[in-house]
Order: C-alpha cells, then structure tokens, then sequence
C-alpha cells in the first residue's frame, strides 16, 4: 500500500521526516537518562576504589593503576560501621517479615470474606500514603520512650511496617483477587478449613505478590533515615543512614573515600534487586498502589 | 494441629454457637484478618497525633519530660516567631519547585520509556535503581562532588561555568543550597512520577492512535488529544503526592545542609526537628507538627475528592 500524500507533520515535515526527528529525540532522550541516572553510581563506584589521598586533592575520573586501592574497603571492619550494617539488615528483614504476614492476612480477609465496613477500611488505608515520618516520629518518640520501646530495633520495626502498609494490603487485596475462588472450594469439598485453605492454596499461588510486596518493604526500610534518626538515638543501636552521618560529624579519619567504598556496600543489595526482580517490581507498580 | 490429615478440623473443635450470637462468623474472622493492620495504624498515626495535640498544649523540656499546662500558648508562639513563617515560606518555595521540575522529568521519563524499542529494560533497571537507592546514599555522593576539596561538580562549577567561586562549597552558599537540594532530590524522586503515568500510559490501546492516524492526525495532535486527556487524572493526583511529600521531607534536607547556610534550607519538617533537639522545646516542636498534620488533612481531602477510593473498590469486587 503507498501512500503517495502522508498526514502532514510538525513544523511542516512529512511524516517520515517527523518519524526520523522523533526516533533521534527518543535515542538522544535515552542517552541522556541513562547518563544521569548511572553517573552517580559510576562516581561512587570509581572513588571507592581510589586512594584517599588523590579523592581529597584532585578530581579523579578513573582509578588508573597508579591510584587503585582496595584499601577503603577495611573501613567495613570497623566495629561501629560493623554494627550500623548489622542493624539496618536486622530492621530490614524484621520489617520484611511483618509486611508480608500482615498483608498478606488483611489481603485474603479483604478479598474473601464479608465484613461491615469494608470499603471505609480501603479508605483508611488509602490515607497511610500521607503519613509523614517527621509528623508522627516526633510524638512517637515520646510515646517509644513511655513504653520503653525507644532505641529498640523491635520499635522502628513496628513504625516502619505500618508505614509500608497501604502498599502492601492494597497488592495482597488485588492479587488475590484474581487467584479463582474455585481452587479454594476444591479444597473446602475435600474437607479442608478456611485456615487450611488460605495456607495451602493461597499463599503458594501468591508468591509473586509475596516477593513484590516484601522488595518495596525493604527498599522502605533500606531507605529509612527519619525515623531511625528519632527512634534510635543511641549510637550502638542505630542502623546505617543516621550512623553514617554522626559518624562524619565525630570520627577523626573518616575520608570520603571510606565513604564512597561503604555506600557501595549498602547500594549493592538495591542495585542486584533492581537488575534481577524488574518482573516483580513491574508487578507491584501495575497495580497502581503506590 | 488438628488439620495435619486433611480432615475437617470443624467437628473436632470447642463448640461456638455462630448461629445464636449477634454477628457472623465470617464478620468475625474478616475483622480479625484486618486487625493487625487496624492496631499498627493505631498505634502509628491515630495515637502519635492524639498525643501532639495534647502534648502541643503544654509546655516540655525535651530530656526533662515534665509537663506544665500551657494552653494555646505554643500556638501563639508559633504564629509570632519569625522562623516559622519564614520556614513556611522557604517550605512552599522547595514544594513547588521540586513538585514540578519532578512533574517534567518525571512525564518526559515516561514519555520516553513508553515508546523506547531497544534498551527498554536497561533504562527500567536505571530507574528502579534510582527509586531503591537509599537518600542518605544520593546525599553521601552529592556532598562529595560538591565539596570544594576534589569534588568533581563543584570544580566544574567554579573553573568552566564560574558559577561560584573556586573555594566556596555550594551547598554552604546561600545562593545555591536551595537550588541544590532541588535538583538533588529530583535525581531521586522524579521517578515516582514516572512509574506512576507509566502505568496509565500503557493503558491507552493503539487502536486509538491508528484511528487518529487514519484520520490524518500528526503526533502533536494525537498526543495534545490524546495521551494528554488520558493522563490529566493520575498527574493530579502525583502533583498532589509529590507535594505533600516533598513539603514533608525531612531526610535529603537534614543530611545535605541541616537546614542551613543559616535558615536558608530550613523547611517546617526541619524547624520542628531543631525545634526538639538544639531548643530543647518539645511542646512547641509538637505544635509545629500539628501544623503540618492539618496541611496533610487538607491535602487527605483534597486526595479523596480526585482519586475516589470507592470506586476503585467497587472495581476490584
């Protein structure tokens, strides 16, 4: 089929003329983006493995032979460093765990039975997106204090896991949704109870929305400093993000390339989730519940 | 557990006469299964903000929890203390100015990722690595290359576009700290506007461009008639988000500047925070908070007016 008079363009091109602007707009687009959101991973990356002293004085773009050293890493040795890791990794999966227990109850109890007040429950959740760390962590600190759970990891656990919620049931609900009643009923007829149904049926069929759900826990716990900041004051409990930052204010030698070599240690888990979960992440954007 | 055979675990159980209470037994289970999301949201939010009104109404040192009834006082004090409105003022300047640089990254992004061919899923891992990198480690890498000491941004800054003087640190400038932080964050969070209309993107069917195709439409056309109706909606309902979210934040502003040169980069977030810890003055960093809860009510409102949660349950049942 030829077309001897194509729709007319922009700015009077022809079609295909205005096809070949747009295909080098997109490939120049791409470029750009995927140049400025790489750099900062590259800098980081390449500072780490370059000696402290030349990061101080000079601007390096590349570790050259001359300057490459693996010495910044004996900064992950360092008992302080050692235990804001330990801790961030403990809250993490804490956090993990509870997410995905509770959502995924909340999710089948929302998609399955019938209760008053349903949609209102929806509602509410909905307004978990508007919580602020900075609003509730300043009450919150004195409310942890009374109770004792100030400085706990157990405390930021807790505040961290209702903040992830609205996400997480909102995934549960929808993905479960979609699992067919049917498969249940098989089981029920085989004499199977609600319980056992929910945990031999459902939960093996949602796996994807488990791992969905747990990836955007822990990049939510990964990233916490507000919290953490107020809710663990104490130095020797405290997770990465707020230990790292008191630890520039006091520390005698702490050289930035020290610092760049442990930022790539705690951006290595996100960056490998990124490259090797996209399907799971991709799922857990589909359903619009973030 | 009784279940381990695979027999019905009913007979065998304490006898619960369902059909002579008041309720169902399904209500109860239903409410059971959401009770644990019900306490935490409890404990979180309805118990934190119940307790900054009260503790708003009086007057508390941070370390020396003694509490002397103050009244509206702290209210007073807030409206007439200069750093309030002016943290108010600096807080909506950062909000706007990051809600919308965010706002246009962001739909380019999508724009881009949308109707990309080759390299989708190199430029999908770029930006969900943006979206799992922890702020304090974008805030670590920002204030190494903006360090006046070997820091690559700031040289550049200073030697090709003499942007600033060769010692000074931007980020310590009051010209540049606000600007910075603006664009810093937008490395962050301009994907949260990207995965959001990337999603309504791939939700318009073709057919709707080959039809406007047919009909002699050029891609201006097709996309101001097009693409930008379908997502009116959702970029309301970001811009809203991005808003609250960025008048709310606290992190990437406490770790690159603590608020200063000076007030320069004091927002609301961060006055009630020196508020607790430098003055010592908890009842008033209370009722700053409370301060801000009201604006995110405000915006709660305004959320449920755009995007109505109803109807979206009503699609799922």
């Amino acid at each position: 089929m030829s077309q001897s008079e194509p729709p007319g363009g922009v700015f009077g091109l022809s079609y295909d003329g205005e096809t070949r602007v747009i295909e080098a707009l997109k490939l120049i687009s791409t470029a750009i983006i995927v140049l400025v959101g790489a750099w900062p991973i590259y800098w980081m990356t390449q500072l780490a493995f370059t000696e402290y002293e030349a990061v101080e004085d000079s601007v390096t773009a590349f570790p050259t032979p001359d300057i490459f050293t693996l010495g910044n890493f004996t900064v992950l040795t360092q008992p302080e460093m050692y235990t804001y890791m330990f801790n961030t990794v403990v809250v993490a999966i804490g956090t993990i765990v509870t997410v995905v227990l509770v959502s995924l109850l909340a999710g089948y109890g929302l998609a399955r039975l019938e209760f008053p007040q349903k949609e209102n429950f929806a509602r509410i959740l909905l307004v978990g997106y508007l919580f602020s760390p900075i609003v509730i962590g300043i009450p919150l600190y004195q409310i942890w204090q009374n109770i004792g759970l100030l400085g706990t990891r157990f405390g930021l656990i807790i505040a961290l896991s209702a903040i992830s919620m609205p996400f997480a049931v909102w995934l549960m609900w929808k993905y479960i949704m979609t699992i067919p009643e049917a498969h249940e009923e098989a089981a029920w007829v085989d004499g199977a109870s609600r319980w056992r149904g929910f945990r031999d049926v459902i939960i093996p069929q949602c796996r994807p929305a488990i791992i969905a759900a747990a990836l955007f826990a822990f990049a939510l716990a990964w990233n916490d400093f507000t919290f953490a900041q107020i809710l663990l004051p104490q130095t020797d409990t405290t997770t990465f993000a707020p230990g790292i930052l008191r630890a520039m204010g006091q520390a005698q030698f702490l050289p930035d390339a020290y610092l760049m070599a442990i930022s790539l240690a705690m951006t290595l888990p996100p960056l490998l989730f990124a490259y090797f979960m996209q399907s799971y992440l991709l799922k857990g954007f589909q359903v619009r519940a973030l | 557990m009784a279940s381990e055979t695979g027999e019905s675990i009913r007979p065998g159980r304490a006898y619960i006469p369902w059909d002579d209470l008041p309720v169902k037994r399904e209500t109860v289970a239903g409410i059971g299964t959401v009770l644990p999301v019900i306490v935490l949201y409890v404990l979180i939010a309805v118990l934190p903000i119940a307790f900054a009104f009260w503790a708003s109404l009086h007057e508390i040192h941070t370390l020396n929890p003694e509490w002397q009834w103050a009244g509206l006082a702290n209210y007073r004090e807030v409206l007439n203390i200069s750093t309030f409105w002016g943290s108010l003022w600096r807080g909506i300047v950062y909000m706007v100015g990051s809600t919308l640089l965010q706002l246009g990254v962001g739909l380019w992004m999508a724009l881009v990722l949308n109707r990309i061919t080759r390299g989708q899923k190199l430029l999908t891992a770029v930006v969900f690595t943006a979206y799992l990198i922890p702020t304090i480690i974008v805030s670590l890498v920002a204030l190494r290359v903006f360090d006046p000491l070997g820091g690559v941004f700031q040289m550049m800054g200073a030697e090709w576009f003499g942007l600033w003087g060769a010692q000074t640190a931007p980020l310590g400038s009051r010209d540049w700290a606000m600007r910075l932080l603006i664009l810093i964050g937008t490395w962050k969070f301009a994907v949260f506007v990207t995965i959001f209309t990337l999603a309504q993107l791939r939700a318009i069917p073709d057919r709707f461009y080959e039809a406007a195709k047919v009909c002699g439409a050029n891609r201006w056309q097709m996309f101001r008639d097009i693409t930008l109706p379908r997502l009116m909606g959702i970029v309301l309902v970001v811009v809203l988000l991005r808003s609250v979210f960025m008048f709310n934040k606290f992190d990437i502003i406490w770790q690159l500047t603590e608020g200063g040169p000076g007030n320069a980069t004091t927002t609301l977030p961060v006055l009630a925070y020196k508020t607790v810890y430098t003055d010592q003055a908890y009842g008033l960093a209370n009722a700053i908070s409370v301060v801000m809860f009201l604006f995110l009510l405000a915006s709660a409102i305004i959320y449920f007016k755009l995007f109505n949660p109803s109807e979206e349950v009503e699609t799922t049942t």
